[in-house]
């Protein structure tokens, strides 16, 4: 009779225990709740044009937010997202206002933040290095190329050439919807199709759950690693390129503190910190609840102070509520465990 | 191509120039099971670890199917039909058993991976080895023994011709023994080699076709096992031989030392009474999910009661965590060494100091390193925990001596009762011994002692009164004298009437 624990829990529960779909649903919950609220305290949050400008706030936080799921995953982190962001800012609009082809010049751009990324990777899984340190050094010097590539200034505007670029990461807009969501849209959708559907994104699950044990059954945790280091440093680019496109030139303090907005995203949406579990959709959902909250509080006219407050609450809550559930299965796990020996 | 599918000759191996392995050498056929033996820290794993391509040898030669291998990898070892299920488990707990049986080697559908075949395949490989789990369960949702049990699926699952199995029953049910048994037996009439290590040498007869038994890192003899009987098996591996298997020694019954009325915690214990006299080892025997763990886990404060009375020496006392039961002098040592029991990226010295920084105490709140070093030299010495060095992290001993750390750790301070939670598992006959010896020793001092065994002739053997456990409540208790395994049986199954009719106990 006691044996009846030990079975396999319910369809319905094992489809809910997976990668965390649980906390997903919490999140989408809270999301609508959020939205509810603001939407009752002005009719206007849900104006065409309020949407579409909340969409093109989240469109960053959900980038840099993917590449941060990448690595936390992989039971590691990245710090250095933040700079790589500014660096590709910096970067591309130095080459740009030096008057090399936009295109060209995102190109150079791109090249330089994998650099970063593989040498993340290689730092924390060729060479064991803990990820704080190792992203801490390289967030330092993305940071300090960042300034050092215009002479420790920002960049004059990228001038009249670079409105193609402009247009294609900004102000465009296709079916209604500003460029920049479609890019981030179009990310999340190859984003999440590696990570769910194919070889290299169970690599990096299984990476993050038991590194060892991946290493014993043939997965080359070096290369899922790194590739999760690349993930994180290419969609940094993309958000440096935006900030690039919006201001219309480079500014060196571009994407500061993003790598902690980034890890916010992440953890709202439940993506766990000890890897190994987490989904990208609650990576919109952790990155939507963020813009919302931005744009409600905005609109209710609370002081950025505030809106800081409330967000940090925000996110010790939700990992809060995160791990007093973990603790509950964690018990009821034991008392299997016990149940299975006899 | 000679007889043999696996040659290893001479293979010698050290770690930080102590040597694990010397000149030792094995042979395996296809067809036979081979039983490795030895005590903890002979260096069984590690052997099978530089078979498995985890280790990499000092010297020697591997060959394998007559081929002889200079570079063996995990790749390598896996490609030339090589499955090795290590003594520790290895899952990734966050991925689920069809997952986790096919990781490395993910069926794929035009580059996508294909979750429905992997799925079917999955439940064809348990179905196969009658375990009865969906594959799509995450397995961090399991209990141990069922993980354990996917583990050796996932080996079976790669078709491997030769198979290592590093202890796989010291997790497992007596169900889940047998079919084990059976598939292992099914294996080697399909012609696999398969190389078992076990401590458990009543299992061998099942099972086994030849034996080879290391000593210190040496290899001593190969035998066929209807030649040889277990006694020779066992001065084989000790070096001496072992009279008694369960020594006894009988002390007259003091006063009453620990006294616990109707403690309640959660589902798993529920209205448990006991007591624990002087002059006694008192055995608590059950099932799976008696509840054992979760009582002696109640007792000593690492988990919330929800009622109950604790007298010590007649004094009630208030447990709410593991800090006051070590102050009263209650200890407990814990079944699952790697999580409960060890610090494994500490120190030998580290791990004996923790519990007892309150007698090491020097000047200015210190760690008085002196006394540190003394007590963890009498530790070692004690219990013979076999170690190069007492600065090598925890998770370097052998899986036995791991254990013996645990023990000793506790019995470096003074206390006055002891909570052994499956103290012998997966420690060989000679330490089993020491730790028996060790329990009659607390016994004959006066010291409450509660022993909690799955194994039926050494609680027999060893336990002066034992308490059966069922469904978290106590359903039997027998003198030594009169105990037998079909009584305790009865009471283990004593499970409550689904209709809520109590039992009759
Ligand atoms: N990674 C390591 N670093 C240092 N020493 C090690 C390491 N692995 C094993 N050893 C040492 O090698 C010896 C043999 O250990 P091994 O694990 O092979 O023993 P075993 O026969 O499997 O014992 P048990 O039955 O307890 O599992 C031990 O003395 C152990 O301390
Ligand atoms: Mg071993």
């Amino acid at each position: 009779m006691s044996m009846d624990d030990s079975k396999s829990p319910s369809r319905l529960g094992r489809l809910f225990a997976a990668r965390g779909m649980g906390q997903v649903v919490t999140a989408a919950f809270g999301l609508v709740i959020l939205c509810v609220v603001f939407g009752i305290l002005n009719p206007i949050f849900f104006s065409g044009r309020n949407v579409g400008n909340l969409l093109r706030q989240i469109a960053p936080i959900l980038l840099i937010g993917i590449g941060q799921s990448y690595v936390l995953i992989t039971g590691n982190i990245d710090l250095s997202i933040g700079s790589v962001v500014g660096m590709s800012c910096m970067v591309s609009a130095t080459l740009m206002t030096m008057g090399m082809n936009p295109w060209v010049a995102v190109a150079v751009t791109l090249i330089c933040c994998l650099i970063v990324g593989v040498l993340n990777g290689c730092l924390v899984a060729k060479f064991n290095l803990p990820p704080f340190i190792a992203t801490l050094g390289t967030m330092t010097i993305a940071r300090g190329i960042a300034q050092i590539v215009n002479n420790n200034y920002n960049t004059d505007s990228i001038g009249p050439a670079a409105e193609g670029f402009r247009n294609f990461f900004y102000y465009g807009r296709l079916g209604g919807l500003f460029n920049t969501i479609w890019i981030s849209l179009a990310l999340w959708l190859v984003f999440n199709f590696i990570l769910s559907r194919t070889r290299l994104g169970r690599h990096i699950y299984a990476t993050g759950s038991n590194k060892e044990a991946a290493r014993l059954s043939g997965v080359d945790v070096v290369a899922s690693t790194t590739a999760a280091y690349m993930v994180s440093a290419v969609c940094s680019c993309v958000v440096g390129l935006i900030v690039c496109a919006t201001s219309g030139m480079g500014t060196m303090d571009a994407g500061n503190m993003y790598e902690l907005y980034a890890v916010a995203a992440s953890v709202i949406g439940g993506v766990s910190t000890l890897g190994g579990q987490g989904l990208l959709l609650g990576t919109v959902m952790g990155a939507s609840i963020w813009g919302v909250l931005q744009n409600g509080l905005q609109f209710a006219g609370a002081p950025v102070a505030i809106r800081n407050i409330v967000i940090g609450v925000i996110v010790v809550v939700s990992v809060l509520l995160d791990v007093v559930v973990r603790s509950e299965k964690r018990r009821r796990k034991r008392e299997r465990k016990e149940e299975a020996k006899g | 191509m000679s007889e043999y599918i696996v040659e290893l000759e001479g293979v010698g191996k050290s770690f930080a120039g102590i040597r694990a392995l010397d000149d030792v050498s094995l042979n395996l056929k296809s067809g036979e099971v081979l039983a490795l033996l030895g005590e903890n820290g002979a260096g069984k794993s590690t052997l099978m670890k530089i078979l498995g391509g985890i280790y990499t040898r000092d010297t020697g030669i591997i060959r394998v199917f007559g081929e002889e291998i200079d570079e063996m990898t995990p790749k390598r070892a896996k490609e030339l039909g090589i499955a090795v299920i290590h003594q520790e488990l290895n899952m990734c707990t966050h991925l689920t058993v069809a997952e986790n049986i096919f990781l490395g080697r993910e069926l794929l559908r035009s580059g996508m991976l294909d979750d429905r075949e992997m799925n079917i395949r999955a439940a064809e490989v348990l179905s196969r080895l009658n375990i009865d789990i969906a594959p799509d369960t995450v397995v961090g949702t399991l209990p141990i023994s069922k993980q354990q049990m996917v583990e050796i699926a996932k080996a079976l699952s790669t078709n491997a011709r030769i198979l290592v199995m590093d202890e796989p029953t010291s997790a497992l049910t007596s169900k889940e023994i047998n079919d084990l048994f059976h598939i292992i037996r099914s294996l080697r009439d399909q012609g696999c080699g398969i190389i078992y290590i076990s401590h458990r040498l009543e299992e061998l007869q099942h099972i086994v076709d030849r034996v080879t038994i290391l000593r210190d890192g040496k290899y001593i003899a190969t035998t066929r096992f209807c030649d040889t009987t277990m006694a020779e098996i066992i001065s084989n591996m000790v070096g001496r031989e072992i009279k008694e298997k369960f020594p006894r020694v009988e002390t007259p019954l003091g006063r009453t030392i620990l006294r616990v009325k109707g403690l309640n915690a959660g589902r798993q214990v529920r209205n448990v009474s006991f007591e624990l006299r002087e002059g006694e080892i008192v055995g608590v025997a059950g099932l799976m999910g008696a509840g054992r763990t979760e009582m002696t886990r109640a007792l000593f404060g690492a988990d919330p009661k929800d009622g109950g009375e604790i007298l010590l020496d007649e004094r009630p006392l208030r447990i709410e965590k593991p800090m006051d039961a070590i102050e009263a002098g209650i200890v407990l040592v814990p079944e699952d060494r790697k999580k409960d029991g060890l610090c494994t990226k500490l120190s030998i010295r580290e791990n004996v100091a923790l519990p007892n920084l309150d007698i090491l105490k020097g000047a200015l709140s210190t760690v008085n390193s002196r006394g540190e070093r003394e007590m963890v030299e009498r530790t070692v010495k004690n219990l013979s925990i076999r170690l190069s060095n007492a600065e090598q992290n925890a998770d370097s001993l052998s899986g036995g001596n791991q254990q013996k750390l645990v023990v000793g750790k506790w019995l470096a301070r003074e206390f006055r009762v002891v909570l052994f939670d499956e103290p012998t598992r997966g420690i060989d006959v000679a330490a089993k011994a020491e730790i028996y010896h060790l329990m009659n020793d607390l016994k004959t001092r006066g010291l409450g002692v509660l022993f909690i065994s799955s194994e039926m002739p050494e609680i027999l053997g060893i336990a002066d009164r034992i308490i059966v456990m069922c469904d978290g409540r106590v359903t039997g208790e027998f003198p030594a004298g009169t105990a037998t395994q079909e009584k305790i049986l009865e009471c283990a199954t004593r499970f409550e009437d689904k209709l809520g009719l109590a039992a009759g106990d």
